[in-house]
């Protein structure tokens, strides 16, 4: 049962930011309202005030710029981005990973803003984001800052944002050449939530040399995380299956997955090893 | 609480009511107006039962807020036939007995008239088809049957008018 | 026109096309209301002045309940009353009229709970919202008590006694024997193959899209009407006159639309009851809807069984005997679980000829969910068991499993000793049949391989626990003067299309065209009574009942016919698609409604009435006749994760005559849906007690993304039993898919799985132990 609200519809981002530092932690901000309207439902959150941002089209955009990269508005939903022929063009990972984000109803009304904000650690987007070195930029009265996503992550469903911030935008880097990405989640229905996930960039040099790695796992600890070690060892190195293996292992080792009823924390540290050898493999096929 | 006046259209009609701004779009559709075709079967945005079409794009009416789709044209399961003529996919379901229970039914068809609305004069592949109506559960037909009728659509079989 | 039609029903006679209206693609009759939005579910139904209930349950699996203070929550303004099991009759009730010691559930309780979810006590208010607020204002006081959680844990001495003088917790056992079982043992241990294997089945829960819902009206004048999603409107009727102390003629039961049911919808329910009572405290309809997750905590399911299974066999794959153990978890309470225990040890049996026989079956009683029927009855758990092992078995030996099966499997006219009577049986037809598709296939490629399963399942159960005093089914046909058609039924649509397959009935036997009929069904107001559908009773029993209704309507038509067309009585007259006629010479004859308005007038202005009814005799124990199967399953598993792909379900089917190819078709994947879905993907894990996935996002259904191709190759038989031949189809779909998706993996990777169901981690740690086995050898 949800609880009763005032319902607040600001115009615009500036009026949304107004009643945001009016109101603070007695209000929510919703967007799509995909992940919010259940957990009020279940009654684990009560705001006094919902700030409705859904029709703000100020902030639904999609926009892209050679040099800049990909800029996304908060309020741009997950239909939109997979639909993107820019971003099918440019980055066909993130068009690839919003088609199995949950079912087409879904994708409709729910936005990116909402998910990142969100911060289900299963949630698809953030890894994928991640690993193509994205920026999110986060507003109040009080002005802008950016930040890399990665750092915007704090704990289970919690982020940076102060009660009086609101998500702006998503930037996405523009790929150095010879780049290739690769995301998959492991579930058991084609549109679940993933049991983990795992997102891998990779950068050669014209010797096929990486020259960088990026490598993110969702729902494999309390944030998405980046493997670091695992990043360390296929850096400098060529295309080498048996190496890949060897970065899964270390992948799968510095994870903090949890147990639950979908899989236990042995199965979610051995699927790591698998998908980070397979994204990799796949990461590398696609330059 | 005080109550917010909501107005946008349902199947081609226009409607203004006072509701409690926490009011979720299927309870508006169903309880407030009485259209009672669209169906409830989880708590968790996760079965499409409630699936409507906001702006011909399908919705889960139970994860919107009525108040979101001010202005908007809602249209439900109610909204598809024209003067007592059933619009060609509910022909379609009824031939290829795309349905049981029928409980899945309404948001099912609005799953397929979006998808079919959305890919007009396109003809949609079998892949292509499963996922548009990936976010319904039917407990009854296992799909295949919904497939077919949806197939049969998209290839010209059943002609509006 | 009439020579239009003479024309067309002439060559249709002379090209020996049997029927006018049964085998033929057919829209089902409740489509219109369906496809549109009309059809109102009791999800659906407004009344005036009705109110609103909520159910307070249990958090305890085990607890005594003290004292229960609903002061505060009939303080909160909007709420008309609440009720706890005190204001009750307190009577035990359950489907088990004629077993007394088996109806053990009082629905609200009175002292004692028994599992996670149990009613305690229930609200109505004038809105859902304070219903549910009101919740949290009634204080119950428990005493907890010790559980237990399995039956193993449950049988031992010193485990804690659920119900009060049931020792060990043991709830029912049914034991079936035939044959000397020791000395075909003793001659298998001599020469032939013995193997002995434990299995373990899950919780499958029904998941019907409907949650449980009611509606109850009781009114001043001591009347009952009560609208629910129910698979059995008489039963509901009974069972409410039961329990609520009234007459059985003052409960009025209706259930137009139900939105599934699969076994869950036959045992009255926390729905039906508290808004009745609640109703008969204020004389105002209330209504009772369960959430999704009340509906997954609190109302029953599959029952989880372990199983033992051994099996002899000669060396040339002659099955000799079998000995079957099984324990059931039965939870808190009987429910339709005895049936299941009952019948999993028949079909384990199934389908085929075992010289010696036995099984013995335990019922535990458990503080969990109570289990109870769903689709397959016992059977898929037995089939799950039982096919694997066989497959197991063929490769030990280096048999053809399609020769062992084929060598071994019903026939006509054969009698399961002292169980059954089978005539039709078209069970090595479907061997044949799959296995030429499966030849055909060819190799598949690595972890990709097809298993297979026999199955078969009854047409309705032949059982009268409930001690019902009526015939199983009845109809009633009327016919009216335009020649329109009324058909009132008893049995229960729950889109399993029965009231379309009773039009069909009905139109091919008096000779008119569906259209013509209309179905009155789900009434008990209205409709003579019927047991409901359950046990894929429906075809069979009430479509029997229907012909015969229809046939003593035709009779009286014809009857007439004779007279008005002043034939010579050595004709034989018929009618089809509306023309009355000779049936040596289709061409003369006279319209139908030109008849029926003839013979109305003859009869003194009285309609038509044709009354039909049926209760099986002589068929054994179990069922009037039985349906058969074989299954392929083509499927994939990615050895390194452990996920399944299925590619594609093929399924050769014996059910005697199909009466819609639509509705067929549709209850073939439908079933295999939700049998897939027992195979690798639904469960409901608990912790001590507590169901912990009581959501659809955590309960996994399949979806249209992961449904493979179905199809189905129909073996022809005649069930001289049934209507046109007719049996069951549907149910025992259910029952061959756990197992061939387990051979299927089986034949890919090389590991035997036994318990359900089939996770990745299961297949990974199946996996693991292969190849350490290797490594020790
Ligand atoms: C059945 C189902 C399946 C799903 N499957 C997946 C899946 O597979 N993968 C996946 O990643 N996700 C999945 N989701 C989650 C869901 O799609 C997203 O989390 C959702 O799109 C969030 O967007 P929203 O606009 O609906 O956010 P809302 O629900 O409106 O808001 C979510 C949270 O974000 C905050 N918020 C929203 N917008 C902003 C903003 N601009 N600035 C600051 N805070 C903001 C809100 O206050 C709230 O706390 C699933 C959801 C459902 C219901
Ligand atoms: S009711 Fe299940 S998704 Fe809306
Ligand atoms: S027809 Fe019953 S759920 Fe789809």
């Amino acid at each position: 049962m949800i609880h009763d609200f005032h319902y607040l519809r600001p115009d615009s981002l500036q009026e949304a930011m107004t009643m945001l530092s009016e109101y603070g932690d007695r209000s929510k901000i919703l967007c799509g309202g995909q992940s919010l309207l259940i957990v009020m439902r279940q009654g684990m959150v009560a705001p006094e005030y919902v700030i409705d941002i859904k029709h703000l089209n100020e902030l639904n955009y999609i926009r892209f710029d050679e040099k800049k990269g990909l800029a996304i508005g908060a309020t741009t939903t997950h239909r939109a981005i997979e639909k993107s022929d820019v971003i099918k063009r440019r980055y066909p990972v993130i068009a690839d990973m919003e088609n199995r984000l949950a079912s087409i109803q879904t994708r409709n009304w729910g936005t990116i803003g909402g998910n990142l904000a969100h911060a289900d650690p299963a949630g698809d987007p953030a890894p994928v984001l991640i690993v193509l070195g994205a920026e999110i930029t986060l507003a109040s009265l009080k002005g802008e800052r950016t930040m890399l996503l990665e750092e915007f992550f704090v704990d289970y469903f919690t982020t940076q944002l102060n009660e009086d911030e609101i998500i702006k935008e998503i930037n996405v880097p523009v790929l150095p050449p010879r780049s290739g990405c690769a995301y998959q989640k492991f579930n058991l229905l084609r549109n679940d939530m993933g049991i983990v996930g795992v997102a891998v960039k990779v950068t050669l040099n014209e010797a096929g040399v990486c020259t960088d790695a990026k490598i993110c796992l969702g729902n494999a600890g309390r944030v998405p995380i980046r493997a670091r070690k695992a990043e360390g060892a296929v850096i400098g190195q060529k295309y080498d299956e048996k190496l890949f293996a060897e970065a899964g292992k270390i992948a799968s080792e510095e994870c903090e997955p949890v147990s639950d009823i979908h899989a236990s924390e042995e199965f979610r540290r051995h699927l790591v090893s698998v998908l980070t050898r397979r994204m990799l493999v796949a990461a590398w096929k696609a330059i | 609480m005080e109550k917010k006046l909501l107005r946008f259209k349902l199947n081609g009609l226009e409607y203004e009511i006072f509701i409690n701004p926490k009011t979720l779009l299927v309870d508006v559709i169903r309880d407030h107006i009485g259209f009672t075709g669209t169906k409830k079967g989880c708590e968790s945005g996760s079965c499409g039962a409630c699936t409507v079409m906001v702006e011909d794009m399908a919705v889960k009416s139970c994860s919107v807020l009525a108040m979101q789709v001010e202005g908007m044209n809602v249209t439900t399961v109610e909204g598809l036939e024209k003067n007592g003529k059933l619009s060609p996919i509910q022909e379609a379901f009824l031939d290829y007995g795309a349905f049981q229970c029928g409980f899945c039914t309404p948001g099912m068809l609005m799953s397929a008239t979006a998808l079919l609305k959305e890919n007009e004069g396109k003809v949609l592949t079998e892949e292509e088809i499963r996922e548009g109506i990936e976010g319904n559960i039917c407990r009854c037909t296992g799909y295949n049957s919904i497939i077919r009728a949806i197939e049969a659509v998209s290839k010209g079989e059943y002609k509006e008018g | 026109m009439s020579g239009e039609i003479r024309e067309l029903r002439y060559s249709m006679f002379k090209t020996g096309v049997r029927y006018t209206v049964i085998n033929h693609k057919t829209r089902n009759i409740d489509g219109y209301a369906k496809v549109t939005g009309r059809a109102q579910y009791t999800f659906d139904i407004k009344l005036p002045n009705m109110l609103y209930g909520k159910i307070l349950r249990s958090p305890h699996p085990h607890a005594k309940i003290k004292n229960i203070d609903y002061s505060k929550a009939l303080e909160l303004p909007g709420v008309m009353a609440v009720v706890t099991g005190k204001d009750t009759l307190g009577i035990k009730q359950g489907i088990w009229r004629r077993y007394k010691e088996l109806c053990d559930e009082q629905i609200l309780a009175v002292d004692k709970v028994r599992y996670i979810g149990e009613p305690v006590a229930a609200v109505a208010a004038i809105s859902e919202e304070i219903a549910e607020k009101a919740l949290d204002l009634i204080e119950v006081e428990y005493e907890v008590l010790p559980a237990v959680f399995n039956p193993i844990d449950a049988m031992k001495k010193d485990a804690p006694e659920i119900h009060e003088g049931v020792e060990r917790n043991i709830n029912v056992t049914r034991h079936i024997e035939w044959g000397d079982v020791e000395e075909a043992f003793a001659e298998a241990e001599k020469d032939g193959y013995i193997r002995e294997d434990w299995f373990r089945t899950s919780s499958q829960h029904h998941m019907c899209m409907e949650t449980r819902a009611a509606v109850s009206s009781y009114t001043p004048d001591g009347k009952l009407t009560v609208w629910c999603s129910t698979q059995a409107p008489y039963y509901m009727q009974a069972l409410l006159a039961w329990v609520l102390g009234l007459r059985e003629g003052d409960v009025r039961v209706i259930a137009q639309y139900v939105g599934g049911g699969f076994g869950g919808k036959f045992e009255l329910d926390a729905a039906m009851f508290c808004s009745a009572v609640l109703s008969k405290k204020l004389c105002r309809p209330v209504k009772i809807v369960f959430t999704r997750e009340e509906d997954f905590i609190a109302s029953k399911r599959r029952t989880p069984m372990y199983y033992y299974v051994r099996t002899a066999m000669k060396k040339d794959g002659t099955f000799l005997a079998r000995e079957v153990r099984v324990f059931t978890n039965g939870g808190a309470y009987t429910g339709m679980g005895a049936t299941a225990l009952y019948l999993t040890g028949f079909f384990c049996s199934f389908p085929y000829k075992w010289r010696a026989y036995r099984y013995d079956g335990f019922r535990v009683y458990t503080n969990t969910l109570p289990s109870t029927a769903m689709r397959g009855f016992g059977a898929p758990q037995a089939m799950f068991c039982s096919e694997q092992q066989i497959e197991w078995m063929c490769k030990d030996l280096g048999l053809d499993p399609f020769e062992v099966r084929r060598k071994n499997a019903h026939t006509e006219c054969y009698e399961v000793p002292g169980q059954a009577y089978i005539q039709s049986c078209g069970m090595t037809q479907c061997i044949d049949k799959i296995e030429q598709w499966v030849k055909s296939k060819g190799d598949l490629g690595p972890n990709r391989a097809i298993g297979i399963s026999a199955a078969g399942f009854m047409s309705g159960g032949i059982f009268n626990w409930f001690d019902t005093p009526y015939s199983f089914s009845s109809a009633v046909v009327i016919i009216n003067h335009d020649g329109t058609v009324d058909l009132y039924v008893g049995c229960q649509e729950i889109g399993q299309g029965s009231n379309t397959t009773m039009a069909m009935i009905c139109a091919e036997t008096l000779g008119v065209r569906v259209e013509d009929v209309r179905v009155f069904s789900g009434d008990t107001g209205i409709c003579p009574p019927d047991l409901g559908a359950w046990g894929s009773r429906q075809t069979l029993m009430a479509g029997n009942a229907v012909k015969m209704a229809a046939e003593d309507a035709k009779k009286q038509l014809l009857e007439f016919a004779y007279a008005e067309m002043g034939l010579n009585i050595v004709y034989d007259l018929d009618i089809k698609d509306r023309w009355v006629h000779v049936i040596a010479r289709p061409e003369r004859g006279m319209k139908y409604e030109d008849l029926v308005k003839k013979a109305i007038r003859a009869k003194d202005g009285q309609r038509i009435v044709g009354r039909g009814y049926y209760t099986p005799r002589r068929k054994g124990m179990i069922s009037p006749a039985y349906s058969y199967m074989m299954q392929a399953v083509d499927a994939e598993v990615d050895p390194e994760t452990g996920k399944i792909t299925i590619h594609e379900v093929m399924t050769a089917h014996d059910c005697g005559q199909p009466i819609n190819p639509l509705g067929l078709i549709g209850q073939l994947e439908g079933a295999a849906a939700m049998a897939l879905g027992y195979g690798y993907l639904e469960d409901q894990p608990m912790d001590e007690g507590k169901i912990l996935n009581p959501n659809l996002v955590d309960y996994k259904v399949i979806r249209a993304t992961d449904m493979p191709k179905t199809g189905m190759i129909e073996i022809d038989t005649y069930e001289a039993e049934g209507p046109y031949g007719a049996k069951e189809a549907g149910e025992g779909l259910t029952n061959p898919t756990a197992a061939a998706l387990g051979n299927a993996i089986f034949h890919a990777l090389g590991i035997q799985l036994k318990e359900l169901p089939f996770t990745p981690e299961r297949i990974l740690k199946a996996l693991r132990e292969k190849s350490e086995k290797k490594e020790a050898n």
